[in-house]
């Protein structure tokens, strides 16, 4: 996705928004596939995500018109969509949570250090990435599995195989730092 | 939960965008923001820190009948809310229910009995030696309104065991709904008699049908090609043979 992406997304939902079919199936093309991968992460049945993206979509479908630039970009206020309903409906049961995780956040901060042409592409997410980075490895660690794979606080603590309450600390003060360091980077708040 | 605190406002925000906050907690926050528009601040200042995370996700392909449900489900015009029952679970409980009375149905007719129905068309079709499929369309309130049978040759036999009244500015229609993807319509159909169907290719409309349902449109049927009324009754296909 280049840097004209949210621009682009942005027209294609003012077209949906009046009823414009076409416009919202190449919506649907442009970013159906990586909503699929968020909800999935969160859920981790396959049926299950299928249903929410469909869901989702026919919700963003309806609710097109309400989109703003104030709201993020398309990409953030259609994750936010898919998140919702995913963390609303997600069943639990001892799923395992593949360990790449770690590699996932641990590459997130890798890019921050030295970014790559990767980075240039994800606008949106550069502010919240290199804050990521700036956490210690166990805050980031818990708000990463948190968010990605939707565990809560006592999957987390089976996971990481740590008190619970030790557990919220790190989440607790890792959102802190990250909202500190969001707010000195000047990131738009909405 | 007393949400007048703004310190506890800004962090069960948090959680629920982060996704700490879950089952019952996350229903009562979600009912709080329904209603507070400041706390609707509070959780889209945290949507934008944490959300654009979710841009870094690698892209899984869906299957396509994932955009074929979407499609089947944003219309031109609105549909009103009772078009929703064609895709809601709701709508394949009640369904389900009439399963059960098709397979007796279709048992009994494959074994010479013949259903209790009030006075039978005249037949206008040879009667095949037992039909291949039926279906019991009820009501959501569970009463058996029609039976819809394979009548051979290309047409469906429907025996309506309860008639409504000839209707002056509605008409009924015959859907058949597909395991996936959006109903097939089979015509406009008669609710105060017995009748024939006899839709063009039948055959290649019925192919993967799971369920029939008629619904209540205007005069002359449904003006987009998709049910545009509420469903009347309807009811799973039993097949005689897998």
């Amino acid at each position: 996705m280049t840097d004209d992406a949210p621009d682009r997304l942005a027209r294609l939902l003012a077209l949906a928004a009046r009823g414009d079919r076409d416009a919202f199936a190449a919506l649907y093309r442009e970013t159906g596939p990586k909503l699929f991968g968020v909800s999935l992460r969160i859920v981790r049945e396959r049926h299950l995500a299928e249903e929410i993206l469909q869901e989702s979509f026919v919700a963003i479908w309806r609710r097109a018109g309400d989109y703003e630039p104030a709201r993020g970009t398309p990409l953030t206020w259609m994750a936010a969509i898919v998140r919702n309903r995913s963390l609303d409906l997600a069943r639990r049961g001892g799923r395992e949570v593949p360990d790449e995780e770690g590699l996932h956040t641990a590459g997130l901060a890798d890019e921050t250090a030295s970014p790559g042409a990767d980075l240039e592409r994800r606008t949106a997410a550069h502010g919240i990435a290199e804050c990521l980075g700036e956490l210690e490895a166990d805050q980031r660690q818990s708000i990463a599995l948190a968010f990605f794979h939707g565990l809560t606080h006592t999957e987390l603590a089976a996971h990481l195989r740590r008190p619970l309450g030790t557990v919220k600390t790190h989440i607790r003060r890792g959102l802190a730092r990250l909202r500190d360091c969001l707010a000195r980077g000047g990131v738009t708040e909405a | 939960m007393k949400l007048s605190h703004p310190a506890l406002r800004s962090a069960l925000a948090s959680a629920w965008v982060l996704g700490t906050l879950r089952g019952p907690a996350r229903r009562r926050f979600a009912a709080h923001l329904a209603a507070d528009a400041d706390l609707r601040r509070v959780v889209a200042r945290w949507e934008s820190f944490l959300t654009p995370l979710a841009e870094s996700v690698p892209p899984v392909e869906p299957p396509a009948r994932v955009w074929r449900a979407i499609e089947a489900r944003i219309a031109p015009r609105p549909l009103p809310a009772s078009a929703s029952l064609w895709t809601s679970l709701a709508f394949w409980r009640w369904t389900g229910a009439g399963l059960a009375t098709a397979c007796v149905v279709l048992v009994s007719v494959m074994l010479g009995l013949r259903p209790t129905a009030p006075a039978p068309a005249p037949p206008v079709v040879a009667k095949p030696a037992a039909p291949a499929f039926v279906a019991v369309l009820s009501t959501p309130e569970q009463v058996a309104r029609v039976i819809v049978e394979d009548g051979g040759a290309g047409a469906l036999r429907l025996r309506v065991m309860q008639p409504w009244p000839a209707a002056t500015e509605n008409d009924l229609e015959l859907w058949v709904l597909p395991k996936e993807g959006a109903p097939r319509s089979l015509g406009v159909v008669a609710g105060d008699r017995d009748g024939v169907v006899r839709p063009a290719n039948l055959a290649g409309l019925l192919d993967g049908g799971v369920a029939f349902a008629l619904s209540k449109e205007p005069r002359g049927g449904s003006p987009t090609g998709a049910p545009t009324g509420p469903v009347v009754c309807s009811g799973p296909i039993a097949r005689a043979r897998a």
